[in-house]
């Protein structure tokens, strides 16, 4: 592989112009170099080489907020808990509901677009994000819906809901940043007082402050870098960095006419590969709705019940190294 | 076994899985052989038009009926590979990953028996994927494979011995339902004839899944390491294999049985549907979703616990709609008590032992998922009204698992054929009423009786039963002593699942000194000790 060139856009989405995927890759790259020399297990391959021939790790885990299952239970609760509010969806994966006229859902909408992507557009080009907002979320928005003082607000009135379509991440902890962080600090190997190693990943995410160590994605991530970092690895994330929809698992999902649902999956930005943003919505000319659709025999009222069934996947490289790692105690 | 069970019709000697195994060595390589327990004396060489007439499948269709049989799940896959082209569903395939010890890193001088074995699934569509198939390494022998048969509806259950290539078919998903057959063979443990995942909920204790990987060091010890099973788990993992084949699988195999119930063409009768309504034949495994090092070490202030151990929350709010239990939390403080005062070990059985309980805290049977798809799909298709099916398990309530009382009922339910009693809800409410022990304060009889006079509108007073329930347990899990006597229970439900044949495992659940005994829930949340 050789030292990457630049860090593409994500899902290689080529809607920007050249000077501004460049311009892209160098705060991708800012990102990452400003925390390699804390983390010398954690490299940013703008910068080093990483051989040829390795296999990335594809790490993959449900949409559906295994902090609000763990703390609603596996009953219905935790479906209108996770529709409630955007700041529910916490695991790399947003989404929102239409409904039509009758309330039955016609289409959710799915994302795994980080903010700093849009920041990078608003920043660079207002007009390619008025163009973006039109054609994903609604054509009634306007630039002064979207800025605040010439900033950017991520969490504007047109993202913000659970409901309509959205445009990108705005829960606090799905940012690129924060992912990028993580698997830099996971670098670090811990230890209790005693000296005993933690390899526990829950215990590991408590230890280190790596976050909520009941998510479906950051324990999990941590405990794959922190287990490469143990063997004198290095890593990092995998280009084009970014999170993605590895896909519906549309087994057991039943449908009028007993089409397989993944027909009705549509990846809307990036290729079914590398999927930033898909919906789900049944073809006006089927007759029937996304609402009339079942799963485990319950038609479909609510978004989180089609999240239960969507994985979400980020990539990581795995460099062999011959790093010697000490261990830090919990909070250090 | 459910001792108190009374089957449809008389059962002759159970005939248990290793029956099949000691019996089908020796067999003709290169051949399919049919052999099922309980029908079968002994195996019998299927000649071509027999195989074709009674194998339905398309392992049996693509593979064996084409004269190759296969010596190890690798060669499975690759003749069903060779045998479709390129696009074909077939051609999907993904793997997993499951093993009692996966989570546990090896350790100089110590062999731990992880139990590993790999589950392979060929195909995809809105059923699931069409095959699956079980081995405990890809290029080794003795394969268990489960083939949907396009026929007869349900799957076809075949296995190898060793490296022999004689293939022996061992009966259908229906074979699971009636005697001779029930209970025999593969029905030992697919009690319904359904795939098991027996750790079907995250977080899936034991599978390699996103909640908690296998360790990697370990492949290189089971000499698995760079291979292409290994290499090529299939993302997401346990949960893929949730949602996408065995929840899809056991639907699948309800809806075309209860379809053929309710359409006459079926053996069974719906006493055997409440069978799984009212006994417990075979159970999934559910845990908290906190690690119980991350509670004992402290790391995180408090164990969330599986509701299902305090109710069936599955059947009687997800599918009757009665109010859902508030979420059980014990203090980590207490979880790790326990664990002190009743010396809870993990152990092989042999080289491996150590302190604490199993990678998940407080691994407890709850309902099969395979009995509440059951129950929903009976209520859809009219076999069992939701006031019979609310009555009937609001019955000892506290208790949603192993009830004896709950299982007395059964006694009054008829065998007859779906259709041929009028109103088969009403007439089973009134055997009830109608029994002597229906007068008796205490019995369970009149413990539904009660239950019974709600009325079509019961959703006000089972809640209202619920909630002092759900009060009442959630105070004592504050306490040490509550929560000493949950686990005292929940240990009591165990030995009860050790004793199937399910379990396969020593490291299962963990040991604890803990004596056995009888163990059951009250209504106020304390625990008779028998």
């Amino acid at each position: 592989m050789a030292v990457l060139s630049r860090f593409d856009t994500p899902a290689r989405l080529d809607e920007l112009s050249e000077g501004d995927r460049v311009s892209w890759s160098a705060k991708v790259a800012e990102m990452i170099e400003q925390l390699t020399g804390a983390f010398p297990q954690f490299y940013n391959p703008t910068v080093d080489d990483t051989p040829s021939g390795l296999t990335p790790a594809a790490i993959a885990w449900p949409a559906f907020s295994a902090r609000v299952l763990r703390e609603e239970g596996p009953g219905a609760a935790r479906w209108d808990r996770a529709d409630s509010s955007r700041d529910e969806q916490d695991e790399y994966c947003e989404w929102s509901v239409e409904r039509g006229g009758d309330d039955k859902i016609i289409r959710v909408t799915f994302t795994t677009e980080v903010p700093e992507y849009w920041e990078h557009a608003a920043e660079n080009d207002p007009n390619r994000l008025l163009d973006l907002y039109h054609r994903f979320v609604d054509p009634r928005v306007e630039l002064v819906d979207l800025f605040d003082g010439g900033e950017y607000v991520p969490r504007n009135p047109w993202n913000t809901s659970t409901e309509g379509r959205l445009a990108h991440f705005v829960q606090r902890s799905n940012t690129l940043e924060a992912a990028i962080r993580l698997v830099a600090e996971a670098t670090i190997l811990r230890a209790r007082e005693d000296g005993t190693p933690v390899t526990d990943r829950q215990e590991l995410v408590a230890c280190a402050g790596l976050g909520d160590p009941f998510r479906n994605s950051d324990p999990q991530i941590a405990e794959i870098v922190n287990d490469a970092a143990t063997l004198g690895n290095e890593i990092t994330l995998l280009d084009p960095v970014g999170l993605y929809l590895d896909g519906l698992l549309s087994s057991g999902m039943e449908t009028h006419d007993g089409a397989d649902a993944a027909e009705f999956w549509q990846v809307e930005r990036g290729s079914p590969g590398h999927a930033v943003r898909a919906s789900f919505a049944v073809p006006e000319d089927r007759g029937y709705v996304v609402g009339d659709i079942k799963i485990n025999g319950r038609p479909i009222t609510r978004g989180a019940q089609v999240a239960d069934k969507v994985r979400v996947r980020i990539g990581a490289v795995v460099k062999p190294g011959d790093h010697q790692p000490g261990r830090r105690r919990c909070g250090e | 076994m459910n001792s108190g069970v009374t089957p449809s019709r008389a059962v002759p000697p159970h005939r248990p899985c290793v029956d099949l195994e000691r019996q089908s060595e020796g067999l003709d390589d290169d051949a399919v052989h049919r052999f099922i327990l309980g029908s079968d004396d002994r195996p019998n060489k299927l000649s071509p038009q027999e195989a074709t007439q009674q194998l339905g499948d398309r392992f049996a269709q693509l593979v064996l009926l084409k004269g190759v049989f296969p010596r190890n799940a690798g060669e499975v896959l690759n003749a069903i590979e060779q045998a479709v082209p390129s696009g074909h569903p077939l051609r999907v395939q993904q793997f997993f990953l499951v093993g009692e010890g996966t989570q546990i890193a090896p350790m100089p001088g110590v062999a731990v028996n992880r139990n590993l074995r790999f589950v392979a699934t060929v195909g995809k569509g809105p059923g699931g994927p069409d095959i699956m198939v079980s081995a405990f390494h890809p290029d080794h022998g003795t394969i268990e494979l489960m083939a949907w048969d396009l026929a007869v509806g349900g799957f076809n259950y075949y296995r190898t011995v060793g490296t022999s290539s004689a293939w022996v078919f061992a009966g259908n998903s229906r074979h699971a339902l009636t005697a001779p057959t029930r209970d025999n063979g593969p029905f030992e443990s697919h009690k319904s004839g359904h795939f098991l995942m027996k750790e079907l909920r995250e977080p899936w204790v034991n599978w390699h899944s996103p909640k908690a990987r296998a360790v990697p060091s370990i492949f290189a010890e089971e000499n698995l390491l760079d291979h292409p099973w290994v290499a090529n788990l299939a993302p997401g993992d346990a949960y893929t294999l949730e949602e996408d084949v065995t929840i899809p699988a056991i639907q699948r195999w309800t809806k075309a049985r209860l379809e053929a119930l309710v359409s006459g063409n079926s053996d069974e009768t719906p006493r055997r549907v409440l069978e799984q309504v009212l006994t417990t034949l075979t159970v999934n495994l559910a845990s908290s979703n906190t690690s119980s090092v991350a509670a004992a070490t402290g790391a995180v202030p408090r164990v969330d616990l599986p509701d299902t151990f305090f109710v069936d929350s599955a059947a009687l709010s997800e599918v009757l709609g009665l109010m859902s239990p508030p979420r059980p939390f014990v203090p980590s403080t207490l979880y790790a008590e326990s664990l002190k005062t009743f010396d809870v070990r993990l152990t092989d059985d042999s080289q491996f032992e150590r302190p604490g309980d199993t990678h998940f805290a407080f691994v407890v049977p709850e309902r099969a998922f395979e009995d509440t798809d059951t129950l929903w799909e009976a209520i859809e298709r009219g076999i069992l009204s939701r006031r019979l099916a609310a009555s009937l398990l609001m019955v000892d309530f506290p208790n949603p698992i192993f009830s004896e009382k709950r299982q007395r009922l059964l006694e009054h339910v008829p065998d007859s054929a779906f259709g041929q009693v009028g109103d088969f809800s009403q007439s089973i409410a009134d055997a009830i009423r109608a029994s002597a022990a229906a007068t008796q304060p205490g019995t369970p009889e009149n413990e539904f009786a009660q239950l019974w006079d709600a009325g079509e509108d019961f959703k006000a007073p089972f809640d209202a039963l619920l909630q002092n329930y759900y009060t009442a347990f959630g105070e004592r899990l504050a306490t040490q002593e509550g929560f000493d006597g949950y686990v005292r229970l929940a240990e009591a439900r165990r030995d009860r699942v050790k004793a199937m044949p399910i379990t396969e495992s020593p490291m299962l659940f963990s040991r604890t000194n803990i004596p056995s005994g009888e163990r059951t829930m009250r209504a106020d949340g304390t625990v008779e000790e028998a």
